[in-house]
């Protein structure tokens, strides 16, 4: 009963908050999402799960009760952990509340209701990483960009319709596509399914796999569905080509929204690829698509870095480098080994804490100056130093340096993608790909130079002082997060690599 | 002795067909409305009339709930032929064409 | 004596929570974090003589502390299971190198509270904090056991020298300089870090020494001779060792990644000699020496050590001439010296390579500080044109750098000739059984010319003839917190060279030579004994030597050759710049002199391949990702906007229109079913 007692909490902390006066609106949603964060701690702990939820693992907290009956299809409320989804629940509920407390600042209007949709959104970020039943599972997935497209279009920058719209309308295509991709695959598995219950799905398709649907045989209707599920996940990661609505959503978004969408609607995309395509599929269908996709990978690490070398929008650049960062992920996917598919998820985690870091450190430059532009800002360290020391370490972070958790997370992936049997010119791929924690450095410098280093130069009509407490104190918490799973990144890994490494035995020798 | 079916189809049809035609091509409300009628009177010929045919009276039934209906519609109708008359001072149905686009 | 074994991990922790206190109260402190710096650097010190002295006494020790992460891959040689750990390696090479790192430091931490402190800097607790920090990374990543360590820790000593190279950051020119120094570094880290994670991949073990050493197994693969990765087993050796050597390349500034370090000058000047001497650029040589074992693997890593060595020892040394900056005078210098360590390491002079290394760092380290003093008595000018007559005014400082650059230019019985001319011997040994390798030598001889000319015109123009500024006729007296390190590190840039006086043992058959006596012990494979042992001697030697005559003459040949050339370069630097009112003579050169003021245009093909390049790439590259990629997405959002407007005007709001479109539908629907129906057939 945890995760339902997780879900109702947050769910009714975001009403609560929605009806809460404005006034009190920020403190409250801060003492309710201390809550989750609490019970997830608490999870954290008793976490006694082992194995791939979807492979015959055991699960953590796992509650099942059939809900609705359709045809012959039964649809339940099933939840669980494992070792992948648990990381990315206590990221998301830490992430929140630092969320909450940097947006005490930046927020001054409709407080209430910013503060209800952050719970909100958090609910559903919940649900999609405890759902084991793809009905269940889809109703947290689209849920969640409602609250995310409010944040954006009622509190975003002055392009914010735009971004919003974008936002909503391309992922939403995209889920359209993706479900139908899954329906499809349902429907050719035939009797050999009586549910959506993933765990189901999954050994269904793994052992025997579908018939064949609409004059397609078994196989190239496991193909077109692959394709399919991956092109859809793959705007929510976002993969290039599919990530342009990423840096407008980012730009225009609140600072808050910006690290929740950063932090953990993009792992959202990550984690349902490494649900479905990579743990469903059998490793013949990855096979067919292995090149592919880790050219596809290498060219959105490489590209994403690209892009953000272009820019000057701060803000600009770290979306853009969360694009590349993203490609690590898929690269470590398909490699399809322990150390790969491990690191990807490790990188999910790190990424999130990192990203977030970098927009709060952002967004505090931002509440001090009123610019985000590169060519605006100079000798910010010499004004507040706390926060552009922290703002360093972010981009050092982000950089990949070692004893944070980036270069964990990038070296589990290098080393798993350079020694991967499945994937071939493995050695190559990594290589081009790691060429990006060069570029990366390349354009954080630089942004870095302009901005924090140099004589103080800023024209403003008031004095720039240091950041107040509370926009700080959440960056030190996400800065101590990173240097220790830096440090002894064992401390997820291990669940980590308990929960992936069925899935590597499950797709076998390629 | 009883009057075939087609008889009633006939009558039915003409009467729906007079309908339409006054739906089609009267400007006048009160005119739209009265063909409205007449089409829906049309079809409750048929009802009644299939009725008779089978021998039982669900179609006799039906038609009772359309006259009700009908009556129900044409309060409405009358009401929003009064509204349109006090803005507009007419009683033609192509003026009114804000609601569009 | 074991339990110095247990202590060891202190040696590098101490400067740790130096940084920790610094960082946190800096402010409170006395002398803003000198003083805690100071301890720990000396606790350091003290530790790591005990960790020698232990080594000395029971043998070298391995041990693994910290599990990092740990999984089970495959590797290529079919090694199940991968650890990745932290552990300590303490053998005589990590031992000397810890002992002279943390003295350095130490030294170094003094040094600055007559320059930062009396200076009145600001900042001093991030200065001492990040000094901390710096010493913490090297410390660590010398008595690292196992690659990766060593690439976390060698990562960690980049971002420090960023972040002291751009101390001053209210400068236009620190933070940008301090910017370089990263990003240059880290394309070397970028190979470097490929050959880590391709070693593993291949042999599934990353430690340096013992049981299971990464070096071992590649022995084993060669042998076994089957392929890797496709390849053949030896040809994978040498290019993960060159993908590894990307990285020595990048820190110890050699060609073509050396651009960095004169900017990097713009440091203070202690954090010059930090890095110089004992830290950043020592880390990529002592890391050749630390995996040397695998280099002498493969005869062709261990030749473009040779060459890359040779070629920057001779090429950094000719852009040393024509410098007016002293500091930069400095930094060239140790760009040269570095290819000298690098040139002995590659013909298999594994001695004269670290020898060398010790030396440097302890006369570079001196002459950095000595350079810093001279800066404190210039009043911050670092022109040597505004000096000159320093000598009778700042006798300590003169002294002591007179002996440090008696030791770089390699002047007979100073420390820098020993170890230099045990480089330019080994290379000469090898060169004559494989002419190509005196391609090498000559180019490192040619240096030794350079080497004393730059480094006299230095002297004479900074202490000697008259007072060519009014800062130097009045100079800024220096404090006893100056001149302490100055003649710590004079007297040791005197005398270390006793440590191994080769080419006295050769022509005596004294057994004198205690420097190679100490590193032929070690664990396994990586000892001195293993090394000469694969790289010289059996059938699958890399390199066969030769001599001129008998080895005493060769020994006093070589020896006699570079003397000369020493002495003339010293001897040319005396007769253009040692008079009383020098002047220019560089200007004499012509295009020469243009080319090498310009560096040989290197800085213009990095910075343009960065801003000339990459840059427009990167803005095409948004051209393209805004028009073409975002343009389809906005344009597919553009055709349905479009379509649904017009779409729209079917609804005019006439209701007669729409009954008509309700009776158009329905005889449509109608005829399309009974077409499909067939009614009408």
């Amino acid at each position: 009963m945890m995760i339902e007692t997780l879900l109702a909490v947050t769910f009714v902390g975001a009403f609560a908050t929605f009806l809460a006066p404005d006034r009190v609106a920020g403190k409250l949603a801060f003492l309710i999402s201390l809550v989750p964060v609490a019970l997830s701690l608490v999870m954290f702990g008793a976490f006694d799960g082992s194995g791939n939820a979807l492979l015959e693992g055991t699960l953590a907290f796992e509650s099942r009760a059939e809900w609705i009956t359709v045809g012959e299809y039964t649809i339940s409320w099933f939840v669980g952990l494992d070792g992948i989804s648990l990381p990315l629940v206590v990221l998301t509920t830490i992430l929140t509340t630092l969320a909450i407390v940097s947006s005490w600042t930046p927020i001054d209007e409709r407080e209430s209701q910013f503060y209800g949709l952050m719970l909100f959104i958090e609910a559903n970020l919940i649900g999609v990483f405890v759902a084991l039943d793809f009905f269940l599972w889809f109703i947290f997935w689209e849920a969640v960009l409602i609250p995310m497209y409010l944040l954006i279009g009622v509190w975003g920058g002055p392009r914010r319709k735009y971004a919003a719209i974008k936002f909503f309308v391309y992922t939403n295509v995209a889920s359209l596509v993706m479900f139908g991709a899954f329906i499809a695959l349902v429907f050719g598995l035939g009797d050999a399914v009586g549910s959506f219950a993933l765990p189901e799905i999954a050994d269904a398709t793994l052992d025997g796999g579908p018939d064949g649907l609409f004059g397609l045989d078994g196989a190239s209707l496991l193909s077109v569905v692959f394709v399919a599920m991956f092109l859809g996940f793959a705007v929510k990661v976002p993969i290039v080509p599919f990530h342009t609505w990423l840096p407008d959503a980012h730009v225009e978004a609140p600072t808050p929204a910006s690290v929740l969408l950063a932090g953990v609607l993009l792992k959202m995309g990550t984690y349902a690829l490494l649900r479905f395509n990579f743990t469903m599929f059998p490793s013949e269908v990855l096979a067919q698509f292995a090149i592919p996709i880790a050219a596809i990978a290498v060219i959105s690490v490489i590209y994403g870095a690209m892009l953000a070398l272009a820019q000057t929008d701060l803000k600009r650049i770290v979306a853009y480098s969360s694009v590349s960062s993203m490609g690590y992920v898929i690269l470590g996917l398909i490699a399809y080994t322990q150390f790969g598919v491990g690191g990807a998820t490790f990188q999910m985690v790190s990424h999130g804490l990192i990203s977030g870091l970098m927009f709060m450190a952002v967004g505090v430059v931002y509440n001090a100056t009123h610019t985000r532009m590169v060519t605006d800002i100079s000798g910010l360290a010499d004004r507040m130093p706390i926060a552009v020391g922290i703002l360093i370490a972010g981009a050092f972070g982000y950089m990949g340096l070692p004893l944070m958790s980036g270069f964990a997370a990038e070296y589990f992936i290098f080393f798993g993608a350079f020694g991967s049997p499945s994937l071939p010119y493995a050695p190559l791929f990594t290589a081009l790909a790691m060429f990006g924690i060069v570029v990366v450095a390349g354009y954080l410098l630089f942004a870095l130079q302009r901005t924090v280093f140099g004589p103080y130069r800023l024209e403003t009509d008031y004095e720039v002082g240091r950041a107040p407490i509370h926009d700080v104190a959440p960056m030190f918490v996400l800065l101590g997060l990173i240097v220790a799973l830096g440090v002894a990144p064992e401390l997820i890994f291990e669940m980590i690599r308990d929960a992936v490494t069925p899935v590597i035995e499950n797709g076998g020798e390629l | 002795m009883t009057v075939p079916i087609e008889y009633y189809v006939l009558l039915s049809m003409a009467v729906f067909c007079i309908g339409l035609f006054g739906v089609l091509t009267r400007r006048n409300a009160l005119m739209f409305l009265m063909s409205v009628e007449l089409m829906l009177n049309a079809a409750n010929i048929n009802l009644i009339a299939f009725a008779f045919y089978h021998g039982n009276v669900t179609g006799q039934v039906f038609a009772l709930f359309t006259m009700a209906l009908a009556a129900a519609e044409v309060a409405v109708g009358l009401g929003i032929i009064l509204v349109l008359y006090r803005n507009f001072r007419d009683v033609d149905v192509t003026v009114p064409s804000a609601m569009r686009w | 004596m074991e339990s110095a074994f247990e202590f060891a991990p202190a040696i590098a922790l101490f400067p740790l929570a130096a940084f920790v206190i610094a960082l946190l109260f800096g402010r409170q402190l006395p002398k803003r974090g000198a003083l805690v710096g100071i301890v720990a650097t000396g606790a350091s010190l003290v530790f790591s003589l005990w960790a020698a002295l232990a080594v000395a006494t029971v043998g070298s020790h391995r041990e693994p502390l910290f599990e990092w992460a740990v999984g089970e891959p495959t590797s290529e040689t079919g090694v199940e299971g991968i650890e990745f750990t932290f552990g300590i390696l303490l053998d005589p090479l990590s031992t000397l190198m810890l002992v002279i790192v943390s003295l350095i430091a130490l030294l170094v931490h003094v040094f600055s509270l007559g320059y930062m402190n009396a200076e009145g800097e600001t900042g001093l607790p991030r200065y001492y904090a990040e000094l901390g920090l710096f010493t913490f990374s090297m410390l660590a990543f010398v008595f690292a056991d196992n690659l990766l360590m060593a690439f976390i820790f060698f990562e960690l000593v980049g971002l420090c020298s960023y972040l002291l190279i751009g101390f001053w950051f209210r400068t236009e020119s620190a933070p940008s300089a301090a910017k370089k120094a990263f990003l240059v570094t880290r394309f070397g880290d970028y190979f470097f870090l490929l050959g880590v994670v391709a070693i593993a991949a291949t042999f599934g073990t990353l430690g340096f020494a013992g049981e299971g050493s990464f070096v071992e197994a590649a022995g084993e693969a060669i042998d076994a001779g089957e392929s890797l990765f496709g390849v053949d087993p030896e040809l994978w050796v040498t290019i993960t060792g060159l993908l590894v050597l990307g990285g020595v390349i990048g820190k110890s500034a050699q060609f073509p990644l050396h651009t960095w370090l004169p900017d990097a000058m713009e440091g203070p000047t202690t954090v010059s000699a930090l890095i110089h001497a004992a830290t950043m650029v020592a880390a990529g040589v002592y890391l050749v020496a630390r995996m040397f074992g695998y280099y002498a693997l493969s005869p062709t890593a261990l030749a473009v050590i040779a060459f890359v060595g040779a070629f920057t020892a001779l090429f950094a040394a000719t852009m040393g001439v024509v410098k007016d900056d002293i500091k930069q005078v400095l930094a060239y210098s140790t760009i040269s010296q570095y290819g000298y360590m690098m040139l002995g390491l590659g013909v298999g002079g594994y001695v004269a390579g670290v020898f060398h290394l010790m030396n440097h760092a302890f006369f570079k380290a001196l002459l950095f500080l000595g350079a810093g003093s001279v800066i404190v008595l210039a009043h911050h000018k670092q022109d040597m044109w505004e000096m000159g007559g320093l000598k009778s005014k700042a006798p300590v400082t003169y002294y002591t750098f007179l002996a440090g650059a008696l030791a770089l230019a390699g002047i007979i019985p100073f420390s820098g000739f020993w170890s230099k001319d045990e480089i330019l011997y080994d290379a000469l040994i090898v060169g004559i059984e494989q002419p190509v390798f005196l391609l090498a030598y000559a180019m490192a001889l040619l240096a030794v010319f350079f080497t004393g000319f730059y480094t006299f015109r230095m002297v004479f123009l900074t202490f000697h003839g008259e007072p060519r500024s009014d800062a130097v006729r009045d100079p800024h007296p220096v404090g006893l917190s100056i001149k302490l390190p100055l003649v710590v590190l004079g007297v040791l840039a005197v005398v270390a060279g006793v440590a191994n006086l080769a080419p006295v043992a050769k022509l005596t058959g004294l057994e004198i030579t205690f420097l190679e006596g100490w590193l032929e012990g070690g664990i396994g494979e990586a000892s001195y004994l293993a090394y000469s042992g694969a790289v010289f001697e059996g059938a699958e030697a890399v390199y066969a030597t030769g001599v001129i005559g008998t080895e005493s003459t060769t020994v006093l040949v070589a020896a006699g050759v570079s003397l000369l050339l020493a002495f003339s370069g010293a001897g040319a630097a005396w007769r253009l710049y040692g008079v009383p009112e020098p002047v220019r003579h560089t200007e004499s050169l012509g295009g020469a002199y243009r080319l090498l003021r310009a560096n040989y245009y290197q800085d213009e093909y990095q910075v343009w391949l960065a801003s000339g390049f990459t840059l427009p790439l990167a803005r095409a590259a948004d051209r393209f990702d805004q028009g073409v990629i975002d343009g389809v997405v906005n344009g597919v959002s553009s055709v349905s906007l479009f379509g649904s407007g017009r779409l729209k005007r079917l609804q005019t709001g006439i209701v007669t229109n729409y009954a008509a479109l309700l009776v158009l539908g329905f005889l449509a629907l109608l005829v399309a079913l009974g077409v499909h129906g067939g009614w009408f057939l």
